[in-house]
C-alpha cells in the first residue's frame, strides 16, 4: 500500500518538474523567437503597441543584410580567422597535451596548474600590449594579430582539454610501439594519433567557437579590412530603430551556423564543458 | 623508456614557444607599460614607477566600477547558480525525457554573446522592445530597463545569467549523471526527504563540480565586456562601468595604455585574490564534512 503510495507520488512530482521546466524553456527561449519573428516582420510590424504576433513575414531583410551589405566580407573575416586559430592552436595543444600525458605526474601536475592559473588573466591585460605592439609592427587591421591573439587565450585551454583526452590512452601503446623501435614522434604519429581524433574534434569546436564569438579582441585589433562577424553586428545601426528587422535578420544569419554545429556535434560538447571539471 | 622520454621535451616546443612569444611576452610588456606615463601615439613615455597605481588607487572612479564589478559579479553568479542547480536536478529527475529540454535551454549559451546581446536589447529597449510594448498594452508604465541606474545594473545581471545559466547547468548535470544512483534509491526507501537527499548525498558529491563552476564563472565574470558593451555601454554615465569597462576606456577611449595597463594588474590581483580565498573557504567547509 505504502509502496504504491510513493510510487504515485513519484509520479505527480515527476510530471510536476516536467511541467515547470518546460514552461522555464519556453520563457528561456523567448528573447531568441522575438528576434526571429522581428527579421521576417517589416518595420512597420516591429514597432507596435501592443506588440504583432500574427503578419506577413518577409525574408527580404534576410536577403538585404547578406546581399545588399557587406555581410558576406565579415563573414568570410570571420572563418578566415576561425581557421587561423583552429589550425595552430589545436596542433601545437595537441602535441604538448600528449608529451604532458606521458612525462612523470610531478613535472606535469606544476606545468597543468600554470595552465589553468593563467585561464584567469583579465583578457583586457592582453589586449592592451597587443594593441600596442600592433601599432608599432604596423599589424592592426589584419588576420594574423587577431590570430595570434586568439591562439594565446586559447591555447591554454586547449592543453588542458586534450591532456585530457591523452591521458585516457594507454601508455602500453607507446611503450608496445618504442619496443618496436618506434621514436617518439613516430609512436605518436602512427599509433596515439589516430586513438586522438575525438579528443582533436572536441578541442577544434572549442577553438572554433571561441574564435567566431570572440569580440574583445577583434574589436580593437580589427578594421574596415579584418571585421568580424559579432564587431559588425554590434557596430550595425544599433540605436536606429527602423533597422531592426535589419540587425534582427543579421544577428539570425550569425547564430545560425553556429547553433547548427553544435546540434550537430552534442555530444562532443559536454565532453568539453566539463573538461577540468572531473579530475583528470 | 627513459631515454625515449626524453625526446618528448621537444612536443613542448610549438606549443610553449607560442605561449612565450604571444602570452608571456605581452604579458610581461603590459606589466612594464604599467610604470609609464604614456598616450599612445604620443613619442614620450616616463617613467613613473608606481605613479599609475598611486593615482588609480586614490580615485573615485576607480572604486566605483570595482563596486559595480562586485555587485554585478555576485549578483549574476549567484542567480546562475541557483537557476542552473534547480534545473540540473530537474534534469536529472526526468531521465530520458529530459534530452530535448536539456538541449533548448542550452541554446542561449551558444549563440554568440554579442548577437544574445542583442537579442535581449531588443526585449528591454524603452517603448517598443517586447517588454516594454508589452507592459504598455495594459497601460502599466514600466521603469527604464536600461537607462535607470538601479534597472541597468539589475538588467546587466539578467543578461549575464541568461546567457551563463545553461553553462552552468551542464556541467552540473552532468556530474549528477555520474552519481551513484543506488545511493539515492537506497535513502529513497527509508524514506529520507528529497530536502535531506539533497543535502546530504547530491550536493556533498557534486563538491569539485561546484567548486569548478563557481571559479571559472568567477574569473569569466571579471572580464566580461561584450555584454555591457552592447547593452548599456557601461552607462548610464558609470551605472554599470565594471573595471574592464574602465580598462576599455581608458586604453581604447583615452589612449591612456600605461594608466590602462596597471588597471589591468590590479585586476588581476583582485581576481587571483578572490579565487584563493573562495577555493580556501569552499575546500575548508568540504573538510569539515557538511554543509
Amino acid at each position: 500500500m505504502r509502496k504504491t503510495d510513493n510510487f504515485a507520488r513519484r509520479r505527480r512530482e515527476r510530471l510536476l518538474v516536467f511541467f515547470a521546466l518546460s514552461i522555464f524553456t519556453i520563457l528561456n527561449l523567448v528573447p531568441l523567437l522575438w528576434a526571429l519573428l522581428t527579421s521576417l516582420k517589416d518595420p512597420a510590424d516591429a514597432f507596435t503597441i501592443p506588440p504583432t504576433l500574427i503578419f506577413e513575414p518577409t525574408l527580404e531583410y534576410h536577403r538585404q543584410v547578406w546581399l545588399e551589405n557587406d555581410f558576406v566580407r565579415f563573414l568570410m573575416n570571420s572563418l578566415i580567422v576561425s581557421a587561423g586559430t583552429v589550425l595552430i592552436s589545436v596542433p601545437a595543444g595537441s602535441l604538448a597535451a600528449y608529451a604532458l600525458s606521458r612525462i612523470p605526474r610531478r613535472s606535469a601536475g606544476p606545468i597543468l596548474s600554470t595552465l589553468f592559473t593563467i585561464r584567469m588573466f583579465p583578457h583586457m591585460l592582453l589586449a592592451i600590449p597587443f594593441f600596442v605592439m600592433g601599432s608599432y609592427l604596423h599589424m592592426i587591421d589584419t588576420y594574423p594579430l587577431l590570430i595570434l591573439a586568439l591562439v594565446a587565450i586559447n591555447q591554454p585551454f586547449t592543453i588542458w582539454l586534450m591532456h585530457g583526452f591523452f591521458l585516457e590512452i594507454p601508455r602500453d601503446l607507446d611503450e608496445a610501439a618504442a619496443i618496436d623501435g618506434c621514436s617518439s614522434w613516430q609512436a605518436f604519429r602512427i599509433v596515439i594519433l589516430p586513438l586522438a581524433r575525438p579528443g582533436m574534434t572536441v578541442a577544434a569546436l572549442f577553438s572554433l567557437l571561441l574564435s567566431y564569438n570572440e569580440f574583445l579582441f577583434a574589436l580593437v585589433l580589427t578594421g574596415v579590412d579584418t571585421k568580424t562577424l559579432p564587431v559588425a553586428i554590434a557596430s550595425f545601426g544599433g540605436e536606429d530603430i527602423t533597422s531592426w528587422s535589419l540587425s534582427a535578420a543579421g544577428a539570425i544569419g550569425i547564430m545560425l551556423p553556429i547553433v547548427v554545429i553544435m546540434l550537430l556535434l552534442q555530444r562532443h560538447l559536454v565532453r568539453g564543458l566539463t573538461a577540468g571539471a572531473v579530475k583528470g | 623508456m627513459v631515454r625515449w622520454q626524453r625526446g618528448l621535451w621537444l612536443f613542448f616546443l610549438p606549443s610553449f614557444g607560442l605561449l612565450a612569444v604571444v602570452l608571456l611576452w605581452p604579458l610581461a610588456y603590459a606589466f612594464y607599460l604599467s610604470f609609464f606615463d604614456y598616450y599612445l601615439g604620443s613619442d614620450e613615455r616616463s617613467f613613473v614607477g608606481f605613479g599609475n597605481y598611486v593615482a588609480l588607487l586614490t580615485e573615485a572612479r576607480l572604486w566605483a566600477s570595482m563596486w559595480t564589478t562586485i555587485i554585478i559579479a555576485f549578483g549574476s553568479v549567484g542567480l546562475e547558480f541557483v537557476v542552473g542547480f534547480a534545473l540540473a536536478l530537474g534534469l536529472y529527475r526526468l531521465h530520458g525525457s529530459a534530452k530535448v529540454l536539456s538541449v533548448l535551454l542550452f541554446l542561449p549559451h551558444i549563440v554568440t554573446p554579442v548577437v544574445a546581446s542583442l537579442f535581449l536589447k531588443w526585449i528591454l529597449a524603452s517603448n517598443w522592445g517586447l517588454l516594454d510594448a508589452t507592459l504598455l498594452t495594459f497601460n502599466i508604465t514600466p521603469p527604464d530597463w536600461l537607462g535607470d541606474p538601479f534597472w541597468a545594473k539589475l538588467s546587466v545581471i539578467f543578461a549575464d545569467a541568461w546567457i551563463f545559466t545553461p553553462l552552468i547547468m551542464m556541467v552540473l548535470y552532468a556530474a549528477l549523471q555520474g552519481l551513484d544512483h543506488a545511493l539515492i534509491e537506497a535513502a529513497q526507501i527509508d524514506g529520507a526527504s528529497n530536502w535531506r537527499i539533497l543535502r546530504h548525498i547530491i550536493i556533498p558529491a557534486l563538491i569539485p563540480a561546484i567548486i569548478f563552476t563557481i571559479s571559472v564563472r568567477l574569473m569569466d565574470v571579471f572580464r566580461f565586456f561584450d555584454i555591457i558593451y552592447v547593452l548599456t555601454g557601461g552607462g548610464p554615465g558609470t551605472a554599470t562601468e565594471t573595471i574592464t569597462m574602465y580598462t576599455y576606456q581608458l586604453g581604447f577611449r583615452m589612449l591612456q595604455v600605461g594608466k590602462a595597463s596597471a588597471l589591468g594588474v590590479i585586476t588581476l590581483v583582485v581576481v587571483a585574490v578572490l579565487l584563493l580565498s573562495f577555493n580556501k573557504l569552499l575546500n575548508r567547509i568540504y573538510r569539515a564534512g557538511d554543509i
